[in-house]
């Protein structure tokens, strides 16, 4: 089945859910009920599916569907849980302290999800159209590596050109870009000026150099390039992992704070009769 | 110019088999023997004398009673003739249990995966030792590395379990898997103390293309033994009665292109200029010359390709079972167009062929042909002169192919020998986020180590990754000397741990390098150290398939994203599907 085609089925069937929770709701204002009770169960419901997911994922020798499945269950069941989050508070914003840190978390939740989606959509093409696909752990190595190249080939232009022109443009400029991953947000919104910017100024540098100077100039920009793709990978592979680290524990909180709530909601509604 | 280094440019025999060479008077007995003694030895050339030809590529080898000499199912690409003694062929199965194999016949049951979540290992490759020692039934294991020899320790009541045939001096056995590079079909053992000359693929080859009594001899066994049985697996064949079948059989002749050992030279050709990849492949059927049989694969992979300005457009690929020229034969029978190849076929590693005559076919196959196994009829000649008239620049830069795949896919998957694969790790980079929970699940399902590497060659975003592709033709099974490694009932290649010497035999054959040789620990953490060498044993491990996992494949269903697939390259549906997703 292709992607479209998945998309639309999941996307109807997502509908007709919405469409059902709505009619539920609405019957229970016909019946002058609070539909806040019944939305409330089914952010419940729904955030309980949510995170077992990541049980899911703990037990990968047993037969429960593939996690792809899963997956796919997550993102329209996040979609839903938005559309029903806005059911159950509407429009506007919560008064008490507790209601708007619920609040709070829960938005961002399904926020990050909606950030994460788009991150897991998008990066994987980028990166892979973007240079060599690198494995996220080996970059470091790989970093280290040119830069002991770089200052190895800038050492040596001392000797061989018998001028300092390359070793200084390395002292000044290029040390800390080998040093470290640079220019990230730039990475992030796939500006290559910075690595333009570094390409011209060794480019400029050649009406200084001999022959061999030149040549090694041209060495230099090679590494330059490749650290510069070692950068781009780092900023999207980082972001594919790291929006995990909000969304993740956020999905704790939220669960914690809304045990508290449910547990409120019942002992108010309690008092109150 | 640069000096060089000077050396004898290597030959033939610089590598004898078993790495030395006959002695004379094994020579001599061994040209003593019927099958030998009857060949015509002036048909030889000077420079590839029968005589060398034995010393070189022939070995003799003793066996005591109970030495397994072949195990069924085992990869081989020698033959055997007896020379002294007696060896017994068991005509119904031996079983994994039987070979000492240790593996899981079935898959675990729900509590024994479930187990998986507390009791792997905290340490990498550690292993519970004592098992090496139970378990192994009555076979029993002698001497190290590629010299160790499996043998039954009680061989009586091992053959009265079983119905053997026995073999004599002078007879012949291992052909089928030398001929055909089929796995054995029995497990073979001595019964006495004997004496067999085993002779690799190169000295049958050279002898048959020789000597047509030698080949007669050799092909009739085959003949007799399998061909019918292989014809009949082709579905193409399958609604043929048994007599049909072992007339067009009699008259099939069976041929061997390329190199039976690729696997030796696969790294050399992946380094070549892609256009002069296919210049080395040999030419099966070329594109434009007559076609005088349909052509069967028995076993190996087939490049099928169009002439395109000076090179060659892959069009698509065959492997075992399918056939070559089928459509030009229907063509012929029911348009009366000429018999001439469209494409050309050419050899990926060693192709083994049977070339079946044009006539049996028209006679005994296409007329009652099921309809969804006729193939789409080739255009006819005129229409394609036609056709390609107006827009001959248009034909020039076609990059469809018959698999429904990109051109430039197939083509790498061709170069890269990936078709060899059963089940094939494609990795999607366009949807992969490198989230590593298909290693994550690999390590949960193999006591916390990861079978594969989730790295390797990327084109136009797909990657054929580090992972055991359970090849069709699958190398790494030649010469394991206890046949640890082995294809489990279900169809994947594992590797019994308990049998395993840790020779690195197969991680060295294997051309993909997907299988790793790792120091074993015991259940305390520390390695387990050999205790005459004092060195850590090591053992192979590769890739199972998660063969005795409910469910199937961890890695595949552990990936969120639908980046990963295992897949048969045969299946190319499956695979264009999965390719044409987006």
């Amino acid at each position: 089945m292709t992607f479209a085609r998945r998309r639309l089925r999941n996307g109807a069937i997502a509908l007709l859910v919405l469409a059902a929770a709505g009619a539920a709701v609405w019957a229970q204002y016909l019946a002058l009920r609070d539909p806040a009770i019944l939305t409330g169960w089914m952010l419940v419901a729904a955030f309980a599916v949510l995170a077992s997911y990541n049980v899911r994922k703990k037990f990968p020798f047993l037969p429960l569907l593939s996690s792809a499945a899963w997956m796919q269950t997550h993102i329209y069941l996040g979609l839903l849980a938005a559309a029903v989050f806005l059911m159950h508070v509407g429009v506007e914003l919560p008064n008490g302290v507790f209601e708007s840190v619920l609040w709070v978390l829960t938005a961002a939740l399904l926020l990050t999800g909606f950030v994460g989606l788009a991150i897991t959509r998008l990066a994987p093409p980028a990166l892979t159209h973007h240079g060599e696909r690198l494995l996220f752990e080996r970059i470091p190595v790989l970093r280290a590596q040119l830069a002991e190249e770089v200052h190895d080939l800038a050492l040596r232009s001392v000797e061989t050109e018998a001028s300092t022109t390359l070793a200084d443009y390395y002292h000044t400029r290029l040390h800390s870009f080998f040093a470290r991953p640079r220019n990230l947000l730039a990475h992030l919104v796939a500006s290559e000026r910075p690595r333009s910017k570094l390409c011209r100024e060794l480019r400029t540098l050649d009406r200084y150099l001999s022959e061999q100077g030149r040549e090694t100039r041209e060495a230099i920009e090679d590494r330059v390039l490749a650290k510069d793709n070692l950068d781009f990978q780092v900023t999207w592979q980082g972001l594919l992992k790291g929006w995990l680290f909000l969304h993740i524990p956020l999905t704790y909180a939220t669960a914690l704070v809304a045990i508290v709530h449910i547990g409120l909601v019942y002992a108010f509604q309690a008092a109150l009769q | 110019m640069a000096s060089g280094t000077a050396i004898a440019r290597p030959r033939r025999w610089d590598e004898p088999f078993g790495g030395a060479t006959m002695a004379e008077t094994d020579v001599e007995r061994v040209l003593g023997q019927p099958v030998f003694a009857a060949i015509d030895q002036e048909r030889f050339p000077a420079s590839q004398p029968l005589p060398e030809i034995l010393r070189n590529d022939g070995r003799v080898v003793r066996f005591d009673p109970g030495d397994v000499i072949v195990r069924e199912g085992d990869y081989g690409n020698s033959v055997f003739v007896v020379l002294s003694g007696s060896v017994s062929a068991v005509l119904d199965s031996t079983t994994d249990a039987e070979l000492g194999r240790r593996t899981h016949a079935g898959r675990r049951s729900m509590w024994q995966a479930l187990k998986q979540l507390w009791a792997n290992n905290r340490e990498p490759e550690a292993r519970d030792i004592q098992r090496y020692f139970h378990g192994r039934g009555d076979m029993g294991v002698r001497g190290t590395n590629s010299h160790a020899q499996s043998y039954i320790a009680e061989l009586s009541g091992f053959l009265a379990r079983h119905t053997t045939a026995s073999l004599g001096p002078g007879e012949t056995f291992g052909e089928i898997a030398a001929l055909a590079r089929q796995p054995r079909t029995a497990t073979v053992v001595a019964t006495e103390a004997t004496e067999v000359v085993e002779l690799r693929w190169q000295g049958l080859r050279d002898i048959r293309k020789r000597d047509r009594g030698f080949r007669d001899h050799v092909d009739g066994l085959y003949r007799e033994r399998r061909l019918a049985q292989q014809l009949e697996e082709s579905p193409l064949f399958a609604h043929l009665s048994p007599e049909t079948l072992a007339e067009i059989a009699h008259q099939t002749s069976f041929e061997t292109h390329g190199s039976v050992e690729w696997f030796r030279d696969y790294k050399q050709v992946k380094a070549r200029d892609p256009s002069a990849v296919v210049e080395h492949e040999p030419v099966i059927a070329e594109e434009g010359s007559y076609l005088d049989g349909l052509m069967l694969i028995v076993s190996g992979f087939c490049r099928v390709s169009e002439r395109l300005g000076h090179g060659h457009r892959t069009v698509s690929y065959v492997s075992r079972n399918n056939v070559f020229g089928l459509a030009e034969i229907c063509a012929h029978h029911w348009h009366g167009e000429p018999l001439t190849v469209r494409r050309s076929l050419r050899g990926v590693g060693s192709v083994d062929v049977l070339r079946i005559p044009t006539g049996l076919v028209e006679r005994h196959v296409l007329p009652n042909l099921p309809a969804d196994q006729l193939p789409p009829l080739p255009a006819r000649a005129e229409e394609t002169q036609e056709a390609s008239e107006p827009d001959t620049e248009a034909q020039a830069v076609r990059t469809d192919t018959d698999l429904g795949l990109p051109q430039d896919l197939v083509d790498f998957f061709v170069d890269q020998r990936t078709i060899n694969g059963t089940a094939t790790m494609l990795i999607d980079t366009n949807r992969c986020t490198g989230c590593d929970d298909c290693i994550r699940a690999c390590a949960s399902t193999h006591d916390n180590n990861p079978r594969f590497k989730r790295h390797g060659p990327i084109h136009d975003g797909i990657q054929v990754t580090n992972a055991c592709m359970h090849c069709a033709d699958p190398v790494c099974m030649i010469g394991c000397p206890t046949g640890a490694i082995h294809r489990h009932a279900s169809g994947p290649v594992v590797i019994d741990d308990a049998t395993c010497i840790g020779c690195g035999t197969c991680a060295e054959s294997c051309p993909y390098d997907n299988i790793s040789m790792v120091e074993i620990r015991g259940q305390d953490g520390g390695f387990v150290i050999d205790q005459e060498a004092n060195e850590p044993i090591q053992k192979a491990t590769k890739c199972d398939l998660c063969y005795d996992q409910l469910g199937g494949p961890a890695c595949q269903r552990a990936c969120p994203h639908d980046a990963l697939i295992r897949v048969d390259m045969r299946d190319t549906e499956t695979l264009a599907d999965w390719i044409s997703r987006t």
